[in-house]
């Protein structure tokens, strides 16, 4: 594709080099900061311990916390999806389902696989459907965060419009922090690569404190959410 | 102009906002709420190790990005376009505003949905949208709620309705917009989820702020709860997102202190719910992202403060920590201050952005108790610019009464026979206002004080003569 | 302590303190002697500058600066029963930051300048001074010295070790209570506001003393508390800390 225009960047530069007493900076070297409090936040804590930490974290943004084994997951995901009311449910088209031994619920009737081909269809369903099902990519232990690299199959739409989303967190997943995480899209970045159009954290139902400073869980994104980790090593 | 609020002036702004009592008592119980929630994640959270580290960190950040700006935003600007997106670099409000209406035609749009935005407050984006007959629908909570109630301004940037009440809000749903439920926030928010849910889908244009821009891949960055921002961004076919040129990060390793400083210091949650991180890769076809993606760079008055003594005021990051910790605030707030930004960070920025003319009382509306440079996440001395606009400030408007008494002061305080003087001719001076004790009118400035409290009666006996008869008797 | 070991002070009394508050200033001294001080007195001493610098004229107060510098030059301990005031002694080097010559002088004024409670505690090492006071009492923190000079501690050390003295917490204690120097009476209307909310937490705490370590803070709240008529004493830390245990020094 072409590139997109830009207007008015030189002497908009130009104005801000002269105010700042110089010409206009060709090379800055990042330097190495002296402060970098995110590396120590739990920097000796095992899987374990991550585990137990995104479970208190997810519990207190309002998400539950199921834990499985790869054996049990689709019995598990079969069973959040009753708790939360059945219904349809929208699914990104991940392989990962696969992988997961979650082929009995993409065969599902009532469930929709994610499928760019079929356009805006796919919008006018996630709106019907009671429930998303997506995989998280890297977890955040301090703040019970999912995070989502979406593109046309992984669907922004998929955690977004039903009411209830359930994260899949294979447990490798987990990390300390987001430090951790944005690390990986700096390295990717850094050697030139893509990165996703959409790269999400989303830790639990929306929400808001607009009215009197009151927590009301549910506002135009999902009001619930579900995280399912999974043992997977 | 957009970015002030009301037509009065600042004294006549301040006796409205005293008056409201119901307002002062929403102010206050909400401060303590967010002082608390903030201190809970940040120095008494001790899963983050030192807090004062990360400040130290954020400010370390700010300051480089700050000081090389010309060259991040033009990283920022490569990136973004590589992948089609289109970079404005707007030199005014109205730069902004004319680009953006000229998007909108272009597109033939007739809906426009927007997240919240202060720097689209500041440009009266809304009214120039309106202008050309688009419809224009505010989907954060708050800023929904000053919208239908005739486009109340905001009185605190990251709760722009801070100074509304469960009642005023059900009121407002019920006359403007056919509500007929309770107060209660649970139904009142359902209420505005069933009023947007459509609108989300069918707008052509969705515009949003920018928390963060990531300079090394072109990213703009959200930091929201709501779920409102995402709505947004991912349905119309086109996006735009508004942005002060301050607002940026080199890498996205700079990304991450910035959003932990800011959810915890505006919010006092560990992170938001959704830090949503969008860049423009406009040739997949996606079924729900946009198709065309706008960026708009401001200046409008910030690089006025650059290479002066206010360029670390440009490293603000919108979290209103200052605001949540100003008595001043506290009192009056944020309407009386006449700009959308509000508290010790808008009485800095509002001079710099609009001028002496318009803003030149704000900075003298502080006790200069200093709460604000200490909750300030990135460290910026915001008591100190107060006091070097007062400087800017006298030098250029200043009353040549108060000058002349200042120039006084100067002498007396640096000519100790004079000084001696005033100390002993002050009794004296004085001695016909004291009754019962107490001067509870005095003339002058005076006036202004004994107005509200008693003024001390001078001392009569001298303390040097005391001082130097007692040190005799020490040694004798 | 031995004679030869007695630390020399000298006094910044405040121009305040001098003109309004003798009695403070006297307690300043006899508290500092009875803790082995010998104080003197700089006799060119006049006013910080703060009401100047803080209404935005610098040169002004750089003029009362200077006068400050050179009547402090000689001193080995600079004590000021104001954490307002020694704050603004460690404003000086920004003062005359264009001065090089001027800056260094201010910067060994400010490195050797102590509030009165801080100086006990920090510098003597002294926390219980043998005062008593038998009294329901609440402590004003004022923000000059808890934000600017970070000292937060020194005056509840003094004030735990005062026989017979009850100390309540006070609600809000952070906030400002509306003095601000020139603010008091630029911002009247507002100023207003805040020193009634910080008399209301006092009511609240039941305390019927009201002590502070800055007479700035004290003549604003004991201003507003005097003309409504509240049965609420107000008194600077120094009035406290000179009372007597009977057979103790």
């Amino acid at each position: 594709m072409a590139e997109g225009i830009v207007h008015n960047k030189d002497a908009f530069l130009n104005r801000i080099a002269s105010k700042l007493g110089r010409e206009r900076t060709e090379a800055v070297v990042l330097p190495k900061w002296k402060h970098q409090p995110q590396w120590e936040v739990f920097k000796n804590d095992g899987a374990d311990d991550l585990l137990g930490t995104f479970r208190k974290s997810s519990m207190a943004k309002s998400a539950l916390v199921i834990q499985t084994e790869r054996a049990n997951l689709a019995a598990t995901v079969k069973e959040a999806i009753e708790k939360y009311g059945g219904g349809l449910v929208v699914t990104t088209k991940d392989r990962r389902f696969a992988e997961y031994g979650l082929e009995s619920l993409l065969a599902d009737s009532k469930t929709h696989v994610w499928d760019a081909g079929l356009g805006k269809r796919n919008i006018e369903i996630a709106k019907q459907a009671n429930i998303g099902v997506i995989f998280s990519d890297i977890s955040l232990a301090e703040s019970g965060t999912i995070v989502q690299f979406n593109d046309k199959d992984i669907a922004r739409s998929v955690s977004l419009l039903p009411v209830t989303y359930i994260a899949i967190v294979p447990q490798s997943t987990l990390v300390p922090r987001m430090t951790q995480a944005t690390q990986m899209v700096h390295q990717a970045a850094a050697e030139g690569k893509d990165i996703s159009t959409c790269i999400n954290f989303i830790s639990g139902p929306s929400n808001s404190a607009d009215i009197e400073m009151d927590i009301v869980i549910g506002v135009h994104g999902p009001v619930e959410a579900v995280h399912i980790v999974v043992a997977d090593k | 102009m957009p970015m002030k609020i009301g037509e009065k002036p600042f004294f006549g702004r301040v006796d409205d906002a005293l008056e409201k009592t119901f307002m002062r008592t929403a102010m206050a119980s909400a401060q303590d709420r967010l002082r608390g929630r903030k201190l809970d994640a940040t120095v008494r959270d001790e899963q983050i190790g030192d807090w004062e580290e990360w400040r130290s960190a954020g400010e370390e950040i700010r300051r480089h990005t700050l000081e090389n700006l010309d060259y991040y935003l033009n990283q920022l600007s490569e990136n973004f376009s590589r992948k089609g997106g289109h970079v404005y670099f707007a030199d005014t409000a109205e730069d902004a505003t004319r680009y953006i209406q000229e998007v909108a035609k272009k597109k033939n749009a007739k809906k426009v949905t927007k997240a919240k935005s202060m720097v689209t407050e500041e440009i009266g984006l809304n009214e120039a949208l309106e202008e050309i007959g688009c419809q224009v629908f505010e989907t954060d909570l708050a800023e929904y709620i000053l919208q239908i109630d005739d486009h109340d301004r905001p009185s605190h940037i990251v709760v722009p309705s801070l100074h509304k009440n469960k009642e005023q809000i059900r009121d407002t749903f019920r006359d403007k917009a056919g509500y007929t439920g309770t107060e209660e926030p649970r139904e009142l928010t359902a209420f505005a989820r069933s009023q947007l849910r459509e609108v989300f889908l069918e707008a052509d244009i969705g515009i949003t702020g920018c928390n963060f821009a990531v300079a090394e891949s072109g990213t703009i960055s959200l930091v929201t709860n709501e779920g409102n921002a995402n709505m947004v961004t991912t349905y119309p076919d086109t996006q735009i997102s508004v942005m002060g040129m301050e607002r940026l990060v080199p890498t996205w390793e700079e990304l991450d202190v910035m959003v932990n400083l800011l959810s915890r210091s505006a919010v006092g949650q560990k992170i938001t719910t959704y830090v949503t991180n969008l860049t423009p890769q406009l040739e997949e076809n996606s079924v729900d992202a946009p198709k065309e993606f706008h960026l708009v760079i401001l200046d409008a008055g910030r690089s006025n403060a650059l290479g002066t003594e206010f360029q670390s005021a440009l490293h603000c990051i919108r979290c209103a920590a200052c605001v949540n910790v100003c008595p001043v605030y506290r009192h009056i707030g944020g309407h009386a201050y006449g700009s959308i930004y509000q508290g010790p960070i808008g009485a800095v920025l509002s001079p710099i952005l609009g001028g002496y003319d318009e803003y030149g009382e704000l900075p003298f509306a502080s006790s200069l108790c200093a709460a604000c440079s200490e909750a300030c996440p990135v460290r910026i001395p915001l008591h100190e610019q107060l006091i070097r606009h007062r400087e800017n400030y006298v030098a250029q408007k200043g009353k040549m009464s108060e000058k002349l008494a200042m120039k006084a002061f100067g002498i007396g305080a640096s000519t100790p026979s004079l000084f001696q003087g005033a100390v002993k001719g002050l009794p004296a001076i004085m001695k016909p206002l004291v009754k019962d004790d107490g001067i509870s009118s005095g003339p002058g400035p005076m006036k202004l004080w004994t107005a509200v409290r008693e003024f001390p009666v001078p001392e009569k006996n001298n303390f040097r003569s005391w001082f130097k008869s007692h040190k005799q008797e020490g040694e004798s | 302590m031995e004679e030869w070991m007695e630390m020399k002070v000298s006094l910044f009394i405040t121009c305040l303190a001098e003109m309004f508050y003798q009695d403070v200033a006297k307690d300043v001294v006899e508290v500092l002697e009875r803790l082995g001080c010998d104080v003197d007195f700089p006799r060119g001493q006049i006013c910080c500058g703060q009401p100047a610098y803080n209404s935005g004229y610098r040169k002004d107060a750089q003029k009362a600066a200077r006068q400050m510098i050179r009547s402090f030059e000689h001193s080995e301990f600079i004590v000021t029963p104001s954490g307002s005031c020694a704050a603004m002694f460690k404003e000086y080097p920004e003062l005359f930051k264009e001065e090089p010559e001027w800056r260094k002088r201010a910067e060994a004024l400010a490195n050797k300048t102590y509030e009165f409670t801080q100086f006990i505690v920090n510098v003597l090492h002294i926390e219980d001074v043998g005062a008593v006071y038998p009294a329901s009492a609440t402590y004003h923190t004022s923000c000059h010295m808890i934000r600017l000079l970070k000292e937060t501690d020194a005056p509840f050390r003094l004030l735990k070790n005062v026989k017979g003295l009850e100390l309540l917490p006070l609600e809000n204690s952070y906030d400002c209570c509306g003095f601000g120097g020139t603010f008091a009476v630029k911002m009247a209307p507002i100023s207003e506001q805040m020193v009634d909310e910080k008399i209301r937490h006092v009511e609240a705490s039941a305390a019927t003393l009201l002590i502070a370590a800055d007479n700035g803070c004290l003549m604003n709240i004991k201003g507003r508390i005097d003309r409504k008529g509240k049965p609420i004493e107000v008194k600077h830390i120094a009035q406290i800390l000179n009372t007597r245990v009977e057979g103790r020094k």
